[in-house]
């Protein structure tokens, strides 16, 4: 097998990262546990298969160590399939076929430097490189694609290594980036946002050995290292009945609560930024050690608002963060609304979110619920298909709450249904997307009102019915060697269980199945109508630019008075013209967004993630004038050049 | 070739944006000074100060160097950051604006003002860009 061959697959990457933590129970990568680079992990190998296969690395002595490495154990393939439905084993035997075509002897060992040797002195030989092969896997997770600058990786182990690495660098003139799991940068990286986030040159400090982790169940608080995952840190927390606020599974906490301070939908009861954080220590561009709480510091918690408050690349390394854990209550459980209109499902979540019912409350989208619990991209188009044709079933307000308040909200609600339902609607969503042209779904839409005749009328019961699917019969649509394992994985009752899925996070990254997104949005007043400005806000320049916007979903902060915002853009990031248009859809939308009262845009939080939100949301903001948005786009183009720079 | 910050460079910078530059179209008529603190500049890593002063757009004041005297000018921003990123910068590696997102230099200052004349400064640091400089 050609490199060329596996293109399709290697130029998809996303860099998610899932392949790092052990969120199925396989176990992880033993290569990539061993040596910790990412270019000994899937995502790496095969973001390297790429880069060899486009000319953009030459092979040196390393990349057969990474190749040699792999003992095709097949995990890689059990979880990427299940997030992303990918193979990098495919890519693992294309690498080890072109390392074949290689003369014997042809390959040389990449040269140390001064600065790599200093670099080793601190951290040992193992630990840092300045090897192209092994930097051209971190290409399009935090250096851009095709960067010629000279680069070192790093991974320390201890705080006190990254203070001499933060030394050295001051010492050489080079900057350097700290590095989580790449998930943000996966994103930023392939829009107009990977010029301010990365480093032209320089050291990249992957943060991945750095996982201390120590519960304080009698504090209820947690305190953890920079490569701590938010899977890993509720996995700990779950062990004591304890509950984190954390963001996506494969992203790391420290990083994330630095960026852009955990947006989740548990905002509405566990709170946003500085709400969850206790301490943090970190580097700042000194070398120096200092912690949140210390006297003599800076005030931490000045910030800055609006449009030159924009600042990608965080000012310190998070080396150590004490966050706060919430109790799980013995009595929660999900209950799901369903609307057809978006104002129908925003007015009944601020009456939630007004008085305080749900521990996780939010709005969210047809397309994040077909897409996230559909085994496939193709059973989710289907099922999205039916969602909004026969069912309208087009936005979901989706309520984790204790017993009493989810009597509250089946009063409220017209309609509604719980965990059963969503069991359901996992295990038979290939069966659904099957029903395409089904009479019981033509009959279900000729009703006056389908999602009342579908989840609360006679029909449930046919419609269960008709879903009712084991297992065994949704794993069909996985490769023929994958299903045995699938089938045991969907038995297990968390992967239907829309509580530990809220918890756990590990479905977001389905968004990645077909194409790149790009996350939009940000904060705003809670009430419907801003809502609603923002949302057409963002949709305008998608419908204009022609890419495939939808809404994400919404959460609250402060019992509604605040909202947060996720509106996504889809688009081919491996398509130059796509990236083009996404990136002037971004432009436009900023000028949209700003223009409405109380609207920040989510990259203007960005960094801001240990301040208090009071300080970054309040006062709202004015919507920019005429005048200001005419200078905003002189600053876009000083930034960015032209639109067709982009 | 003027080696960078010196009163030599300094002068030559002033001369080659006030004949090359329009006031009007290129830099806007705009009425601004700006302190630029750059730090560890070698061989000693000393601070050094680089002050412009516009005046309806006419580059009225182009000071470099150490004294507390130029530290001292009344400057409606005051921009700080390493040798490097100035030399980025004043080569036309990074725009001004970049470097800020970056989290390269820190700026102080009317942000609302410091919007309105992003493009003439970023101008201005493109033309003495053209300088045959030593860094």
């Amino acid at each position: 097998m050609k490199l060329s061959d596996v293109l399709d697959i290697t130029r998809q990457e996303p860099h998610c990262g899932l392949c790092k933590i052990d969120f199925l129970d396989t176990g992880v990568c033993s290569a990539g546990k061993k040596h910790g680079f990412v270019a000994y992990w899937p995502e790496g190998r095969m973001e390297l298969a790429r880069a060899l296969a486009e000319h953009e690395v030459e092979p040196t002595e390393t990349l057969l160590d990474i190749v040699n490495s792999c003992n095709l154990c097949g995990i890689c393939d059990r979880q990427c399939t299940f997030i992303t439905q990918r193979r990098p084993t495919k890519a693992q035997h294309a690498l080890q076929d072109y390392v074949k075509t290689l003369q014997p002897g042809s390959l040389k060992r990449f040269p140390e430097d001064d600065i790599l040797r200093d670099l080793r002195t601190i951290v040992g030989n193992d630990r840092a490189t300045n090897d192209p092969v092994i930097i051209a896997s971190y290409l399009r997770s935090i250096i851009k694609q095709k960067s010629t600058g000279k680069y070192y990786i790093v991974m320390p182990k201890t705080t006190e290594e990254i203070v001499e690495i933060v030394k050295l660098a001051n010492k050489y003139k080079i900057p350097y980036l700290p590095r989580g799991n790449g998930t943000f940068f996966g994103v930023a990286l392939q829009t107009l946002l990977a010029e301010p986030a990365t480093i032209e040159q320089g050291i990249i400090i992957d943060l991945w050995r750095m996982k201390d982790l120590d519960i304080d169940p009698e504090s209820i608080t947690a305190t953890i290292g920079p490569g701590v995952t938010s899977f890993e840190l509720q996995k700990a927390a779950h062990a004591h009945k304890l509950r984190a606020n954390v963001a996506e599974a494969e992203s790391c906490v420290c990083a994330n609560a630095q960026n852009l301070g955990i947006v989740t939908t548990w905002s509405n009861t566990y709170g946003w930024g500085t709400d969850n954080f206790i301490d943090a220590e970190y580097i700042d561009s000194t070398g120096t050690i200092q912690h949140l709480s210390d006297q003599e510091i800076p005030n931490p918690y000045a910030s800055e608002q609006g449009l030159l408050s924009l600042s990608l690349i965080p000012s310190v390394i998070v080396t150590k963060l004490t966050l706060k854990l919430h109790r799980i209550l013995d009595d929660e459980e999900a209950v799901f609304v369903p609307f057809a209109t978006l104002a129908d499902a925003l007015d009944f979540a601020h009456n939630l979110a007004k008085r305080n019912i749900g521990i996780s409350l939010a709005v969210i989208s047809r397309k994040y619920l077909t897409e996230f619990i559909s085994p496939t991209h193709e059973v989710a188009e289907d099922f999205n298909f039916i969602a909004e044709k026969y069912l309208k079933l087009n936005y979901v307000v989706d309520v984790i709450c204790d017993s009493h308040s989810k009597k509250i909200v089946e009063e409220l609600a017209d309609v509604s249904f719980g965990h059963g339902m969503i069991k359901s609607l996992i295990l038979g969503s290939s069966k659904l997307a099957s029903m395409k042209d089904s009479s019981l779904l033509k009959m279900i839409s000729e009703e006056e009102n389908p999602l009342k005749a579908v989840f609360g009328g006679p029909m449930r019961k046919h419609f269960e019915k008709g879903l009712a699917a084991q297992p065994k019969d949704l794993v069909k649509v996985y490769d023929e060697d994958l299903r045995e394992f699938f089938e045991k994985l969907y038995s297990r009752p968390e992967l239907t269980d829309p509580i530990w899925l809220h918890s756990f996070r590990i479905l977001p990254c389905r968004m990645e199945r077909k194409h790149m997104w790009m996350y939009r949005g940000g904060y705003m007043p809670g009430d419907t109508q801003t809502i609603l400005k923002v949302v057409d806000a963002l949709e305008k320049p998608a419908e204009k630019y022609g890419i495939n916007g939808a809404f994400g979903f919404l959460s609250y902060l402060e019992r509604g008075k605040l909202a947060h915002l996720e509106y996504d853009y889809y688009y081919d990031h491996t398509d130059p013209e796509a990236r083009k248009r996404v990136n002037k859809a971004i432009v436009e939308s900023w000028r949209r967004q700003f223009a409405i009262k109380g609207v920040t845009p989510l990259e203007f939080i960005c960094s801001k993630g240990l301040h208090r939100k009071e300080h970054i949301l309040y006062p709202f903001l004015p919507g920019l004038s005429e005048e200001e948005l005419e200078h905003f786009e002189d600053l876009i183009e000083t930034l960015f050049g032209g639109e067709d720079t982009w | 070739m003027v080696k960078y910050l010196s009163q030599e460079w300094a002068e030559q910078a002033k001369k080659k944006v006030l004949t090359e530059l329009d006031k009007a179209k290129d830099l806007k008529n705009m009425n601004a000074s700006l302190l630029n603190v750059i730090q560890n500049v070698p061989p000693d890593n000393a601070t050094m100060y680089y002050y412009i002063k516009f005046i309806g757009g006419n580059l009225e004041e182009l000071l470099t160097g150490s004294d507390e005297a130029i530290k001292q000018k009344e400057a409606e921003f005051t921009v700080t950051g390493d040798y490097t990123t100035f030399v980025q910068i004043s080569s036309g590696q990074m725009s001004s604006a970049m470097a800020l997102l970056k989290n390269r230099v820190k700026m102080a200052g009317n942000k609302m003002k410091a919007l309105t004349i992003t493009k003439p400064i970023d101008t201005f640091n493109a033309c003495i860009s053209r300088l045959q400089t030593e860094y």
